[in-house]
């Protein structure tokens, strides 16, 4: 039984003017894999995953999502969307809305879930996070491990099929960011597919099943969390991972 | 040189029968001001240069010449002209009232589009990219996203302008009205008094527009209560 | 429109006395803005009173109110005191130019007052602490580091006030100033077409304002032209 691949990236190229941000991208997700990316700043390990969901446009190769190919068409962007939830590296949860308000908002405008019901699935996403006592503060009450954790629910609570993570710790406390990995490695757990762009090298070895790692718009490297910790293949990643993992 | 108060006492009266009219021009420009600047703003944001132009050109247009001189123009300048005479708004164009708040409306429009636009601008980018993530349209991020962010964000450079208005109201006087500063110029020219006069509408003046900030001030606090600051 | 012919020189000399008001005024709402904003910033309870009196005054009254009064009440004034030396004395007035000028100058420099403190305080400290550790005296870091910052932080604020100074300036035509409104309406009273003759107003102050804008525009590029934007 063939698993089809959920996500497939071809030979994608972005550029942002002359800059060339990807280049030559080959990538395939099946259901039910954990990524981690990983790679120095300016990589394009986050440019790679916002055209995922067409936050950025490719501009070579294709990308297929679930069989659809992402296409300048709304209703295709729409339609990927709906399947694919983001969580951002600073949350972007709406300030002028109560955190329920928050996780129904989507449900009701673009799945068209009834109130009740949305409130349902929220307080139970609230739940699987664990808070859901904030229920009715608004986001800036909230500390920013929690405000993580309700940006994660949030995009729970449109039952996506695979979520992508862009840098979801990097600005947090130190102290909160066990919190949020705790949420992700759950869901990890639970069987959802996920891309995560981390610098958390603890969180990619005890639960991705791919980790890849990324250097001037390219992958460099791609294997098991085991073989690519222990045994890198090439200079440039094993150069990243002694400065990364050393101090 | 004496400060005479009798003819403060006997003044005040009677310019504060003015403040009626005072507050018409206020809210209704302001109301139909506020209409109209929604509309600029929506027309300069919506990336079609047909749109875009013409409202940058009225808004380059009305806030690049003074509001005395828009309302000498429609006051005295339209009726010159035989197709306002013919128009259905006549009407409103003979009048000086008509004429003021068509001024004012027109005047404040300008200012309060550029003012909704900033709003506009000034909302995150990654609240709208989280909109988006979540697969909701242009026009629903617009309206349940943009809309009550930008309304925040615009409301201080509102308020100030609602008291610029309020100040730009004394100047139907020019044209005949008699709102509190008319009626403060005919009793000047009947006593000769014009610091008696002049000083008392100041101070009526100032204490509106402190109460016009204060509440305006309240309306910001409890809008803003649980945005970031 | 043959109606302008004879008065376009008018409107010349009206444009003429538009420029010199704005040119005062601008040197008046500078000096009243900065000791306005000097005296918020200062220790003194009652300069900071006295200051914050100053901006509640002039921000909540008419700008006509202001002239009206300067000119009618300073009239009042002079004329009281000259009779005490010369009894014969109807009438001494200040003249509208400068009733005017003033007028407007007090009423844009108070809020020049918000728009000069709030740059001094904008100025980056750390900027001021590395001056301070280098042993710079207060005089060389106010001349050195903290003017140049200011001024750049100031100017989109302080266009709007120079466009707000030329744009007041209409309205001293009521008190009877000689600038291009009150050309019009004399040119009205011969000619009796007030649409075309406030019109040609308009496109005066228009002119006078985007020489405004362009200008405040060209010094924001010049000021930022040392500052390199990060990507």
């Amino acid at each position: 039984m063939t698993a089809q691949a959920l996500i497939q990236m071809t030979n994608v190229g972005k550029f942002f003017g002359a800059f060339q941000a990807l280049k030559g991208i080959n990538l395939q997700v099946s259901k039910g894999e954990r990524i981690v990316v990983c790679g120095p700043s300016g990589s394009g390990k986050s440019t790679m995953i916002r055209c995922i969901n067409r936050l950025e446009k490719h501009d070579e190769g294709q990308i297929i999502i679930g069989g659809k190919e992402l296409t300048d068409q709304v209703e295709d962007i729409n339609a990927v969307r709906r399947e694919v939830g983001m969580v951002f590296q600073s949350f972007n949860l709406f300030p002028h809305m109560t955190i329920v308000k928050n996780l129904m908002l989507a449900q009701r405008l673009v799945r068209k879930i009834p109130k009740a019901e949305a409130k349902a699935t929220a307080m139970e996403y609230l739940e699987r996070v664990k808070i859901p006592e904030q229920a009715d503060k608004y986001p800036i009450q909230l500390s920013g491990g929690q405000q993580q954790r309700v940006a994660i629910a949030r995009a729970l609570c449109m039952k996506p099929k695979i979520i992508l993570f862009d840098e979801p710790t990097s600005a947090l406390d130190p102290e909160m960011i066990h919190e949020v990995l705790e949420v992700m490695t759950d869901l990890a757990r639970d069987g959802m597919t996920m891309i995560c762009v981390t610098h958390e090298m603890g969180f990619a070895r005890s639960v991705a099943d791919r980790v890849i790692f990324m250097d001037a718009g390219e992958i460099i490297e791609e294997a098991d969390p085991k073989t690519f910790f222990n045994a890198p293949k090439s200079e440039r990643t094993k150069k990243f991972l002694s400065q990364i993992l050393t101090h | 040189m004496s400060f005479d108060f009798a003819i403060i006492v006997d003044a005040l009266p009677k310019m504060l029968m003015g403040i009626g009219l005072t507050f018409q021009l206020l809210i209704i420009s302001a109301i139909l001001g506020l209409t109209l600047a929604i509309g600029l703003m929506l027309m300069r944001i919506s990336g079609k240069w047909y749109l875009s132009w013409p409202a940058q050109v009225y808004i380059y247009i009305f806030r690049g010449t003074p509001i005395l001189v828009q309302i000498f123009i429609i006051y005295y300048g339209f009726p010159q002209l035989e197709f306002i005479r013919d128009s259905f708004l006549w009407p409103m164009f003979r009048d000086p009232f008509g004429c003021a708040i068509f001024a004012l409306t027109l005047n404040t429009g300008a200012y309060v589009s550029e003012i909704l636009r900033g709003g506009v601008l000034g909302v995150d980018r990654g609240i709208l990219e989280a909109g988006s993530a979540l697969g909701l349209s242009v026009r629903q991020k617009f309206i349940y996203l943009t809309t009550p962010i930008a309304t925040r964000l615009a409301l201080p450079a509102y308020g100030n302008d609602i008291i610029s208005l309020l100040k730009s109201t004394a100047l139907a006087s020019t044209i005949t009205l008699a709102d509190m500063t008319g009626i403060a110029r005919t009793l000047v020219a009947q006593t000769f008094a014009p610091y008696e006069i002049f000083i008392s509408l100041a101070i009526v003046y100032m204490i509106l527009t402190w109460i016009l900030q204060k509440s305006l001030g309240r309306v910001e606090r409890y809008l803003g209560r649980y945005m970031e600051k | 429109m043959e109606a302008l012919v004879g008065w376009w020189d008018d409107y010349f000399w009206g444009s003429v006395v538009v420029a010199q008001v704005f040119i005062c005024s601008l040197v008046l709402m500078v000096i009243f803005g900065l000791i306005g904003a000097a005296a918020k910033l200062s220790n003194s309870v009652i300069a900071q009173k006295l200051a914050n009196g100053y901006t509640i005054v002039f921000r909540g009254t008419p700008e006509i109110l202001v002239i009206l009064l300067l000119y009618f009440g300073s009239a009042i004034a002079l004329t009281s005191i000259a009779q005490i030396f010369n009894p014969e004395v109807k009438f001494l007035d200040v003249p509208p130019f400068w009733a005017g000028t003033i007028a407007i100058a007090l009423i844009v420099g108070s809020y020049a007052t918000e728009t000069f403190r709030g740059a001094f305080l904008g100025v980056n400290p750390g900027s001021i602490e590395a001056a301070r550790a280098l042993g710079m005296s207060n005089l060389q870091t106010f001349i050195y580091v903290r003017i140049p910052e200011m001024w750049r932080l100031a100017l989109p604020a302080f266009g709007n006030h120079m466009l707000s100074l030329i744009k007041d300036t209409a309205l001293i035509s009521i008190i009877g100033l000689n600038e291009t409104l009150f050309v019009a309406k004399q040119a009205i009273g011969t000619t009796g077409e007030p649409f075309i003759m406030y019109i040609v107003v308009g496109m005066i102050y228009l002119a006078f304002s985007t020489v405004i804008t362009l200008t405040v525009m060209g010094l924001e590029r010049y000021g930022q032209r040392h500052m390199v934007n990060v990507r």
